[in-house]
């Protein structure tokens, strides 16, 4: 099940009759633009955060170069994984226009939503507590010893 | 019994190596008696009639699981990887399916206790967990700072493909070309510019030096035995690896996409999958049913040493037992999908099979196949945001939060 009310903050924030009449209005002022929200995954862990979520996109702009602007902004290299999902899909087709996109995918409040994420990376709880000196938060130790197969006195 | 004996034994010396790795033995079942197909890097198989022959198949594959007692990573690193070397685990094992495929073919099949063919011995010892060997533990997480992991961290899919792109560079024995697809999409032209460009045996290798300056260049050979060369450096089309990381969902894995992850394994030219459960790498070679049959790195065994003449124990090399099958469903969504092209047509061949795929209206594509890189990146700097103040907006209607950004052309 995806659980879409974690990877959008901007939607539980604001009421829906005042997230639609912000939609309204700002398609009415800029009937060209597309207005589309980008929202970091919560369980993202690696990618930086965009300083601004809202943007107008040009209805003409494809979704290629819409992700060249984001990844630009993230300051990401050519090599590093980035993935723009639309209702847990990730968005393939590079030519899409967001006109397309908007048909397709417009939330009924009018916005366009977009969630961001990298890819995750594997490794056992258990290695948090051996000698490997990491330094990424994936390492700090989070009461995940419960998860073992209980004492040595348990096993032997 | 014994594997209490094995447990104490672990403890004694080794108790970061008490995980459910040495309990999971008991898990293994045989294959469901079902009439689906199974499916196994591109090759049909019937559960019912063809156990022997997917056994054969499955214990073909080169297992690289968790190591002990190798020497030190760097020098003065971890000799271990339990716990954080699973994914470059994976890594290993699906670019040892492409060596495979390359220099024995996707037929052949190993043998225990027997002597084998000197590019088994070949490849087997470019894996083996010692600095020098080209596709070592060592040599990827070493590799791997430089895609901003230092040693002992976890990796992804992507991280281990970009590593192991890095390091073909300097295998002048297998000549390949490696190209890890990134935004969801194959660009044909650029696998044919890839593949295609004429180079000789050593232009790689120099390449990779002016690459990556702070690397040891300074080996005497390629960490193959020094009569593994090249005879076809001229190749028309270099042998293709390529290697796609995606996400399917952001946490679980969209069921739309279970169809077309299928098509992956019933391609011939299919090396697999590499991914996981959630903190578990896994490496999956086909599928039945509803359920993935993987090869699972998370055991921890001794280091093996190469005897003389390059002759390996390759036994822990290999996975003797059913191997492991896990619901599609309860897959990560972040993994690399694997194919391997011989040939020019054989390139061609696989294009053709996923434009097939993609007329498929049930199936969500995972990845997207084009042609040319069609203007496909604008000019970033004609995109900055346009704050003039016709365009600049109201606060009125949205005081607490933050402004929408106008991008235009």
């Amino acid at each position: 099940m995806y659980r879409s009310h974690r990877a959008q903050r901007f939607k539980h924030a604001k009421s829906a009759a005042s997230r639609k009449a912000e939609a309204a209005f700002i398609r009415d002022k800029y009937p060209q633009k597309i207005p589309v929200i980008v929202e970091r995954y919560p369980g993202e862990l690696y990618l930086p955060f965009l300083d601004k979520a809202k943007f107008l996109v040009p209805q003409e702009m494809t979704m290629c170069q819409f992700v060249t602007i984001i990844r630009d902004r993230l300051a990401l290299s050519s090599s590093q994984t980035f993935y723009l999902l639309v209702k847990n899909r990730s968005l393939v087709n590079m030519c899409a226009t967001m006109c397309e996109l908007d048909q397709d995918y417009k939330d009924s409040d009018g916005f366009l939503y977009m969630t961001y994420a990298s890819q995750e990376m594997f490794g056992s709880y258990w290695s948090r507590f051996v000698s490997v000196p990491g330094k990424t938060r994936r390492w700090e130790p989070c009461g995940v010893a419960t998860q073992f197969p209980g004492t040595i006195a348990d096993l032997v | 019994t014994d594997i209490v004996a094995v447990i104490k034994n672990d403890l004694i010396t080794f108790p970061a190596t008490l995980t459910y790795d040495t309990l999971r033995f008991a898990d293994f079942e045989d294959f469901p008696e079902t009439a689906e197909p199974v499916w196994i890097l591109g090759t049909e198989y019937s559960a019912l009639t063809d156990k022997d022959e997917i056994f054969a198949d499955v214990t073909s594959r080169l297992w690289f699981t968790y190591r002990r007692n190798f020497s030190p990573i760097g020098g003065t690193g971890p000799t271990s990887d339990n716990g954080w070397g699973c994914m470059l685990r994976c890594g290993q094992m699906i670019f040892a399916q492409a060596l495979i495929c390359r220099h024995l073919g996707r037929e052949w099949r190993w043998v225990n206790r027997k002597q084998q063919r000197d590019e088994y011995y070949n490849i087997l010892n470019a894996f083996l967990d010692k600095k020098d060997s080209y596709y070592s533990i060592h040599q990827i997480a070493q590799m791997g700072v430089g895609e901003g992991k230092s040693i002992g961290q976890w990796y992804g899919p992507n991280t281990v493909a970009q590593v192991l792109k890095k390091l073909t560079f300097f295998d002048n024995w297998s000549m390949l070309a490696v190209h890890v697809a990134m935004d969801n999409t194959v660009i044909i032209d650029d696998i044919r510019g890839l593949c295609s460009r004429s180079q000789a045996p050593c232009a790689g290798a120099a390449a990779a030096a002016e690459a990556f300056p702070n690397m040891d260049f300074q080996r005497p050979f390629n960490g193959y035995p020094s009569g593994a060369n090249s005879s076809d450096d001229m190749l028309p089309w270099k042998p293709l690896v390529l290697l796609i990381p995606l996400r399917l969902g952001l946490s679980e894995i969209n069921e739309a996409y279970i169809k077309t992850l299928k098509h992956c394994f019933m391609l011939p030219q299919s090396l697999g999958v590499i991914g996981g459960k959630p903190n578990s790498a896994h490496y999956f070679i086909g599928y039945i049913g509803e359920e993935l049959i993987y090869l699972d790195p998370h055991t921890t065994q001794p280091v093996v040493e190469p005897l003389e003449d390059f002759l390996i124990q390759d036994e822990s090399f290999h996975c003797q037992h059913p191997p492991c099958r896990m619901r599609i469903s309860d897959l990560d969504p972040s993994i690399a999908v694997g194919f391997f092209c011989s040939t020019e047509e054989d390139f061609n061949d696989w294009c053709n099979r996923m434009r097939k795929i993609s007329q498929d209206k049930d199936a969500l594509l995972m990845f997207e196949l084009m042609e040319h890189q069609t203007s496909r990146f604008p000019d970033v700097h004609c995109l900055t945001p346009d704050f003039t103040d016709s365009e600049r907006l109201e606060r009125f209607f949205d005081s607490e939060d933050e402004d929408f950004e106008i991008l235009s052309f």
